[in-house]
């Protein structure tokens, strides 16, 4: 385990291309070390994209095998990190899609759930008065539950963009490459998401 | 204030810092000036802080080692890298379809020979060697005939027939009893050459006939009969093995030389597919003469006649039509 956050420590500060280089020649090393530098953040967007831990980890553990059995084959005409998230999103957006009906009744059976507290935090935080302060919401364990909630009730295509940009922190050239779209999809797509997860967390509070 | 598309697209570009320096310039100038777009700004700021805040989940620690027994599951699994498996399913087609393209080959070859067993040339030598026989048996039409029901046209037909058997002296006394019986007089005597007795009888299909039905009787002692028999003009000859009496009746019964040829051809074919085919299902269709090939040809059964049988007068005289057989016997010891 020591040897592991050691490994990923150390894989943060090499280059990929070279990590992938070497593992394209056959080293296992540096396999482990792509695999440790990037998999809770694979995990995470999936986790954020499915909402089950144990789909999100099985989701992930996919995705590398993935890769290290498509690793030869990686030419390197997008970068390694887009081409990683690129064999996720599309992996968990397959599952997502399958697992849609199931996801949606989940979701509304959880919908009452929310107590008085919860709606008058959110309440106030949407209300014009009040600042966007992350950390605050970070804070509020209730309000964490609650934009999961909102987040999977956004269209898988939606909820995807609004992820990569808002929780991995991709740039929209990267998200575009990522999801295979164009550029001006990219922009109107979120911009429709961000929309649509204010009137979610809106007719939460009604 | 009614969401724009247009203008959340613009702010969440903003928001984002996707926008050049002086659309930023433009964003803030609107947001500074328009309260309703500095509303709806922040109302986008919100959405994004909402997901943005959200912590960040750990992988599970022992993810690795799952990556690493997944991929052992799956070399297990497949044994072999994906190429060598594509190489294995394409081999496998290759043989599929070589065995495919060798079992057509099999196929077409069987049925070649079975034609070529049907219309092949008889080679010089292929049946024995005859001594010159001088000796014709000339038949008198026979008061005891019995004639065919249909008589056209007929030139009769030349044929030899071979008669394999273990004792020579009782098959040489049932063949001569034969000729006695059909009327064609006790005069015929057999060339003898090493261990073969050669007859040569040539008289009327009526005739023939009585002599085929008269050596019906003594035919389970001969092992083999083989029938070779000239086509009519220039066709090939045709050679009918495992004869029955049967079929020699009826070949000889025909009433032209064409009919006959006919006969014998289609028999020719029948004693083949039963002697070669599995199980021998072709003999059913022999013995049974409804419905079937064998059918269509009239097979009338030897038949013994006595002295005083009436006779039925002959439509049409056939007298002139000679049938010239050779019947050789060989010893099969």
């Amino acid at each position: 385990m020591r040897e592991a956050a050691y490994l990923r420590a150390v894989s943060i500060n090499i280059d990929d291309s070279v990590l992938v280089q070497q593992s394209q020649t056959g080293d296992m090393m540096a396999l482990e070390r792509l695999i440790l530098k990037y998999q809770s953040r694979i995990y995470n967007v999936i986790l954020k994209m499915c909402g089950n831990a144990d789909d999100a980890a099985e989701l992930t553990q996919e995705a590398f095998v993935k890769v290290i059995e498509s690793i030869e084959k990686f030419k390197g005409r997008s970068s390694f990190y887009t081409w990683l998230f690129r064999i996720a999103v599309n992996l968990t957006l397959n599952h997502c899609q399958r697992a849609a009906r199931t996801a949606t009744r989940s979701l509304d059976s959880e919908e009452t759930d929310a107590d008085g507290k919860t709606t008058q935090l959110l309440k106030e935080f949407l209300s014009d008065s009040s600042v966007a302060d992350p950390a605050v919401l970070a804070q509020s364990r209730e309000l964490c539950d609650l934009a999961k909630r909102s987040l999977l009730v956004l269209e898988e295509p939606q909820r995807a963009v609004v992820v990569l940009r808002d929780i991995e922190g991709m740039n929209y050239t990267q998200i575009a490459d990522v999801l295979n779209i164009e550029l001006g999809t990219v922009r109107s797509r979120l911009s429709r998401a961000r929309s649509n997860l204010r009137d979610i967390l809106e007719s939460m509070v009604k | 204030m009614k969401p724009n598309p247009n203008l959340d697209e613009l702010l969440c570009s903003f928001m984002d810092g996707e926008l050049s320096v002086r659309q930023r310039t433009e964003v803030q100038r609107m947001a500074a000036h328009d309260p309703a777009v500095a509303r709806r700004l922040k109302q986008l700021e919100k959405s994004r802080a909402m997901i943005s805040s959200l912590p960040m989940a750990e992988a599970p620690v022992d993810m690795l080692e799952r990556i690493k027994e997944s991929l052992e599951r799956r070399t297990l699994l497949q044994d072999q890298p994906l190429p060598a498996r594509r190489s294995a399913g394409a081999w496998h087609l290759a043989f599929r379809q070589l065995v495919s393209a060798a079992a057509v080959i099999a196929l077409l070859g069987v049925l070649g020979v079975v034609v070529y067993q049907i219309v092949r040339p008889v080679p010089h030598g292929a049946l024995l060697p005859l001594p010159d026989i001088g000796k014709r048996v000339s038949m008198s039409e026979a008061p005891r005939l019995v004639p065919s029901p249909v008589v056209v046209a007929d030139a009769g037909f030349t044929g030899r027939l071979e008669l394999r058997t273990h004792s020579l002296v009782h098959a040489g006394a049932s063949v001569e009893r034969a000729i006695e019986d059909s009327g064609l007089s006790g005069r015929v005597q057999p060339d003898i050459v090493n261990s073969r007795r050669v007859y040569q009888v040539v008289g009327t299909r009526e005739s023939v006939n009585r002599f085929v039905a008269s050596l019906s009787g003594a035919w389970s002692n001969f092992g083999a009969a083989t029938l070779q028999m000239e086509g009519p003009d220039s066709a090939q000859p045709v050679v009918v093995e495992s004869l029955t009496p049967e079929q020699a009746a009826s070949i000889v019964a025909q009433n032209s030389t064409e009919a006959s040829f006919e006969a014998a051809k289609g028999y020719a074919i029948t004693n083949y597919m039963a002697r070669n085919m599995p199980g021998g299902e072709i003999r059913p269709l022999i013995q049974d003469d409804s419905g079937t090939m064998t059918a269509m040809i009239v097979i009338p059964r030897p038949k013994e006649t006595g002295p005083n049988d009436s006779v039925p007068a002959s439509p049409v005289p056939h007298g002139k039509a000679q049938v010239s057989l050779t019947i050789v016997l060989l010893d099969a010891r």
